[in-house]
């Protein structure tokens, strides 16, 4: 019994130190576009290992807060840090250790399934050729077959593979699932509980889907107009907003804390 | 606004409205200066600069912004396969009639109204007969022409242009020849009045082909070469390093287009030696042509490679895909640089191959023999070779630096730079003609320039290095090259215009030219600013 209090405590030390450790930090970040403000003085950050779930209505500002993390937007007054570094100064060791998945799947259409596999390891020096292999098996996507000729699910899985098969320390999701099926996004949910899997790896995952995000996630951070409404553990969340012996849903809390505030702005 | 005609028209007002505000502006000034302060028959030469710079010019670059707009040139691609009709308004519940009619009949009345506005306000009486209608008429015909032939999907990429030219070019000589044998306005407008309705028979069947999809694909003819490959072991080891991985990216995507041009516009040149009959300079101005082709292709190809996001067709950013390519932005460039320089070679190898063939079969190979050896007797073997040599390496470096040179504009991304730069680039090939008519005609002019040869060159110089310094600064402090990137690229220019000056010098070993001339020449010569610009281009798109 005692032995395994003692474990127990380990794991929860073991977690404490990991956790606790920032992945992504974001720093009074402001960002507009014209007269809009996609971002306003957000602060935020993404401790290792941990699931986040990044929610909010269409043009909330979470795909501009995920282009600032992978530095394909410069910060115009705050600061973002992705593993301690500036991803727009440093985008090598940055962009190296992050696995992306992005909302438009604009993988080159000319390109066959195995000549992406093959080019895309080029760049990662952690490519595990087994994993992709099986994954690729696991995803039934022919070798020889062109990118422009799979279908939407099959691009989704394509780049899923190209995303996962380096064992990235962060994967990010933008949408990964919108607009596809469900088989489909079995198999993205999927991809994230065995990202969560490898231990210390942290997965950042950006829907409007939010069963989804409420199955996998153990961190959700609601954002709308901008701003961060609310960022917490999702057991906690539930737990605050009980009402009358009743756990709601993530659906339920996000019509509750963001209902008519979430005013769109238009992500770039 | 309840009808398809109006909203369509609506949207060519709405959308130019600051370039149609312009036109209409000069037309007024023109007008003024017509009615109000010219004296009434007073002769102005058809020929002067005056007319050049006052009709000539704006008058030329309004055309050319009238078959911009009303072909839908602004937000298309043109060296793209699929057509350049806004895909958008294929789904509009209108017929391909209205599709095509509408866009076509605002253009062609639009020139039409632009030439008797000319003619009427800006074409003053010069003493010489300028007919009426036939020049309003063949305007309307090049702009719908226009038209048909880029909203026509092609199996290519860049094939567009070249139909586009050819065909355009076809209709001038007509028009030219017409002229030329004194066609009275009857004749004309039998030529030209089938034109507009012809356009537009085309171009219903362009755009009826293009909006249910039906884009042909030629590519079939590298997929076939794909399959001869396929029987071939497929590569399957890794790449040995990410900078090779990316440099066969951008073969894949870009590389081959312009030997794949180079080669399908050689075909036909070569195959006029066959009509050549031993005239001598018939041979050479085919041998000139074929010479040209590849700097002339690459320039046309070259905007395709400085597009960060070729496959669609009015994105200017860089796609996620590239852009969270764990590269730093030099490095991207440096396989752009790269790729271009196996493009160069390929579609030089195809000219270096295909030409000596074409001058042996047609018999034609003795006539360009027998002025080698005139060259060679007049300036000794070592020159003559030298000689030889030194052009063809200044067209292949040519044709690299086409490709290249518009990488630092189209990098950037920004819409505003991009079609401003095109929009200067066509004012100056406007502008040039007058200003080099104008030179040429005034013997005071070329005395000046002669004399101030060393002082503008001089200038340039400076401007170019400033630039440099400037932009490497700029590439230090954002640590997009480091240190020795910079110091070693440095040294490779230095050594390249070292060596550049060395040639001149030894060619050009007259008294008459300075050799601090040579040295400057051979600065401006050497691509250095532009490049370097190219990463800090990349980086502002990329991280914005």
């Amino acid at each position: 019994m005692e032995s395994h209090n003692n474990a127990t405590s380990l794991c929860a030390i073991t977690r404490w130190f990991t956790v606790s450790e920032s992945v992504v930090t974001v720093s009074e970040l402001t960002r507009r576009f014209g007269a809009t403000t996609a971002l306003a003085s957000v602060s935020w950050s993404m401790p290792r290992g941990a699931v986040y779930g990044l929610v909010g209505a269409n043009g909330a500002g979470k795909t501009t807060l995920i282009k600032h993390i992978l530095g394909l937007l410069r910060a115009e007054s705050g600061s973002v840090r992705v593993f301690g570094l500036d991803p727009v100064a440093d985008p090598v060791a940055v962009l190296s250790r992050i696995g992306y998945l992005s909302e438009e799947n604009d993988l080159p259409g000319w390109m066959r399934v195995d000549e992406l596999i093959r080019y895309t390891s080029a760049f990662y020096p952690k490519w595990d050729d087994a994993y992709a292999d099986e994954l690729r098996r696991a995803f039934a996507l022919d070798p020889a077959a062109k990118v422009k000729e799979l279908s939407r699910g099959q691009k989704a899985r394509a780049g899923l593979l190209i995303a996962l098969a380096h064992r990235p320390e962060l994967l990010v999701l933008d949408e990964p699932s919108s607009g596809l099926d469900p088989i489909v996004r079995r198999d993205i949910l999927g991809a994230v509980i065995r990202t969560i899997a490898d231990e210390g790896r942290t997965v950042l995952f950006s829907s409007h889907l939010l069963d989804e995000v409420e199955e996998v996630a153990d961190h959700v951070t609601m954002i709308a107009s901008g701003r961060i409404v609310l960022s917490a553990p999702l057991a906690d969340l539930k737990e605050s907003h009980r009402a009358g012996g009743c756990v709601p849903s993530l659906n339920e809390i996000f019509v509750a804390r963001v209902g008519a505030a979430a005013s769109p702005a238009p992500d770039p | 606004m309840r009808s398809p005609a109006l909203a369509i028209g609506w949207e060519f007002r709405r959308r130019h409205r600051w370039g149609l505000i312009a036109v209409a502006g000069y037309l007024f000034v023109v007008a003024t200066i017509r009615f109000l302060i010219l004296e009434p028959g007073e002769p102005v030469l058809v020929d002067s600069i005056r007319f050049a710079a006052v009709v000539s010019v704006p008058l030329t670059t309004t055309f050319v912004y009238l078959l911009a707009v009303f072909s839908f040139g602004f937000a298309g691609d043109l060296a793209a396969r699929h057509s350049m009709y806004p895909a958008r308004m294929f789904t509009l519940p209108v017929t391909n009639a209205a599709l095509v009619g509408w866009p076509m009949l605002y253009g062609t009345a639009a020139m039409a109204i632009l030439w008797l506005a000319a003619r009427l306000f800006a074409v003053w009486p010069s003493g010489i007969e300028i007919p009426l209608i036939w020049p309003a008429l063949l305007a309307a015909a090049l702009l719908a022409w226009t038209q048909a032939l880029t909203w026509m999907p092609y199996g290519l990429p860049g094939i567009r242009l070249i139909v586009a030219v050819l065909c355009l070019a076809a209709l001038d000589t007509v028009v030219l020849l017409a002229i030329h044998f004194k066609a009275r306005e009857p004749m004309m407008l039998a030529i030209l009045a089938p034109q507009v309705p012809l356009a537009y028979l085309v171009a219903r069947f362009a755009v009826a082909r293009a909006r249910r999809g039906d884009v042909p694909d030629w590519r079939g003819l590298s997929a076939r070469s794909g399959e001869i490959a396929d029987l071939l072991p497929r590569p399957r080891d890794h790449f040995s390093s990410p900078g090779r991985a990316q440099v066969w990216f951008e073969w894949r995507r870009h590389g081959r287009s312009l030997p794949a041009l180079v080669g399908l516009v050689l075909l036909f040149e070569l195959a006029l030696l066959w009509l050549a009959n031993d005239a001598t300079a018939f041979v050479f101005e085919i041998l000139f042509l074929a010479l040209i082709t590849p700097p002339f292709m690459a320039a046309f190809t070259g905007w395709t490679v400085s597009k960060p996001n070729p496959n669609v067709s009015d994105s200017y950013g860089v796609p996620p895909f590239i852009a969270t390519r764990p590269l730093t932005s030099a490095e991207l460039i440096v396989a752009k640089l790269k790729m271009a320089i196996w493009s160069t070679l390929a579609a030089w190898l195809l000219v270096f191959v295909t030409t000596p063939l074409a001058l042996a079969w047609s018999g034609t190979w003795s006539v360009l023999m027998e002025r080698a050896q005139r060259l060679n007797d007049a300036i000794g073997t070592t020159r003559a070779v030298a000689f030889v040599l030194l052009i063809l390496v200044g067209f292949i470096v040519s044709t690299w630096k086409q490709l290249v040179q518009s990488l630092h504009i189209g990098l950037t991304g920004r819409e505003w730079l991009i079609k401003g730069s095109v929009l200067l680039t066509l004012t100056f090939l406007i502008l040039l003609g007058p200003i080099v008519e104008w030179i040429i005609d005034s013997p005071g002019v070329q005395r000046a320039l002669w004399n101030a040869l060393p002082l503008i060159l001089a200038g340039l110089v400076g401007l170019k290095m400033s630039a440099a310094a400037w932009i490497a600064t700029r590439l230090d402090r954002h640590r997009l090259l480091g240190d020795r990137a910079l110091v070693v690229g440095a040294a490779c220019w230095c050594a390249a215009v070292l060596a550049l000056y060395g040639v001149l010098v030894w060619f050009f070993s007259t008294p008459f030219v300075a050799r601090y001339l040579l040295a400057l020449i051979a600065i401006l010569a050497v691509p250095l600013a532009r490049l370097l610009a190219a990463p800090l281009a990349l980086a502002w798109n990329r991280h914005r």
